[in-house]
């Protein structure tokens, strides 16, 4: 796989990831919070095994970042049922995730 | 110094504790005294349809006396596979309603280190948790079993929260176009399955909601899927089609609620 398309696959995984995480912070008042705290790291874990596949320089690293924000904010604007503090934590959390997967 | 054991009374107006007649003399009225808690009493109040063995009722009982000490919490519950496997649990599953914020891991060492079993912690404050028994198809089935500390019954009638329902839906969704394990796929058409019969009215039975599942998939994929096992594409395109067939049900339902 070219290294543009796996970009995208990763930052689709990571959006999708970021939201299951942002959704379980946000809406805290659940019993199931550490299940849905669960769903994110299971999905960050399917990234991780796509990012470990190339050596990213740092403009790679620059347009993952861009792809994931971009991403995230379409996923988070299209979830209305996910309380709107949401978009407060996005920055935070992209760092966080790219942190863990090495790719900051 | 003499002394006495006692237990509370009821009385018209306040509890009591009568001093025994053969201390009468000993305990006189405006003599000062100090009362001090030894064993707190426990009660124990079943979900219908539920009856343990001495074992387990004698090991609840002991999980309550020593949750006791925590003054935050209000009512212990104690669910899931525990109460109706006779070995087949991994852990024991206790829900905790509490009123101020409780921290959930030293609970869970506390009660590790006293009994030496495996203990699973979820907690939840009380607005929220009366909020959650009515509008939540997984709390709901959750509690359908129950062991607890104080008298509780699951609202019959439950309330339809567009919202919510959509933020649990919201993993299977993403299940049709992402990849994971074979136990994610489990949880999450076990998910569909149960909001299926939330907003059909139907009992949330855990056992019956297994029961549904074990025939949409069959014995073999059940077990496969239930334990993890590595899944081919062609099982996982087969388990995409049941997600998808859910999703479009609940969709149909969730109209209709709307409707009405």
């Amino acid at each position: 796989m070219g290294k543009a398309k796996l970009i995208s696959e990763l930052t689709n995984l990571l959006a999708i990831a970021l939201r299951h995480r942002i959704g379980s912070i946000v809406n805290k008042e659940e019993i199931y919070v550490q299940k849905y705290a669960k769903d994110a790291l299971i999905l960050i874990n399917e990234a991780k095994k796509l990012a470990i596949q190339k050596n990213w320089n740092f403009q790679d690293k620059h347009e993952i970042k861009k792809q994931l924000k971009l991403k995230l904010q379409k996923e988070l604007e299209e979830k209305t049922f996910i309380n709107n503090k949401k978009f407060e934590l996005m920055d935070n959390e992209i760092e966080k995730v790219l942190k863990e997967i090495s790719l900051n | 110094m003499p002394e006495f054991i006692h237990q509370i009374s009821k009385g018209s107006r306040y509890n009591q504790i009568y001093i025994p007649k053969e201390m009468e003399e000993m305990f006189e009225i405006g003599d000062t005294i100090k009362v001090i808690l030894l064993k707190k009493k426990t009660f124990i109040y079943y979900s219908k349809n539920l009856k343990l063995g001495e074992f387990k009722k004698n090991l609840i009982k002991k999980v309550f006396q020593l949750l006791a000490s925590f003054p935050e919490i209000k009512q212990v519950f104690i669910v899931g596979s525990f109460l109706v496997k006779k070995t087949d649990y991994k852990d024991i599953d206790i829900l905790i309603v509490y009123n101020k914020k409780i921290n959930e891991e030293k609970i869970q060492d506390f009660l590790t280190e006293k009994i030496t079993l495996n203990f699973h912690i979820l907690a939840i404050e009380e607005k929220s948790f009366n909020s959650l028994v009515k509008i939540c198809p997984l709390t709901r089935s959750t509690l359908y079993y129950f062991v607890s500390n104080r008298k509780f019954v699951l609202p019959e009638e439950s309330i339809f929260d567009k919202n919510h329902i959509n933020f649990l839906l919201m993993m299977p969704y993403d299940l049709l176009k992402i990849n994971a394990g074979s136990r994610t796929f489990y949880d999450n058409i076990r998910r569909l399955t149960t909001i299926q019969r939330f907003l059909e009215k139907k009992p949330l039975n855990p056992e019956e909601i297994d029961a549904e599942l074990e025939k949409n998939l069959g014995n073999f994929l059940f077990s496969l899927i239930k334990n993890n096992e590595s899944i081919d594409e062609k099982i996982i395109k087969k388990l995409r089609n049941l997600i998808k067939l859910k999703l479009q049900t609940i969709s149909k339902l969730i109209k209709w609620e709307k409707q009405n």
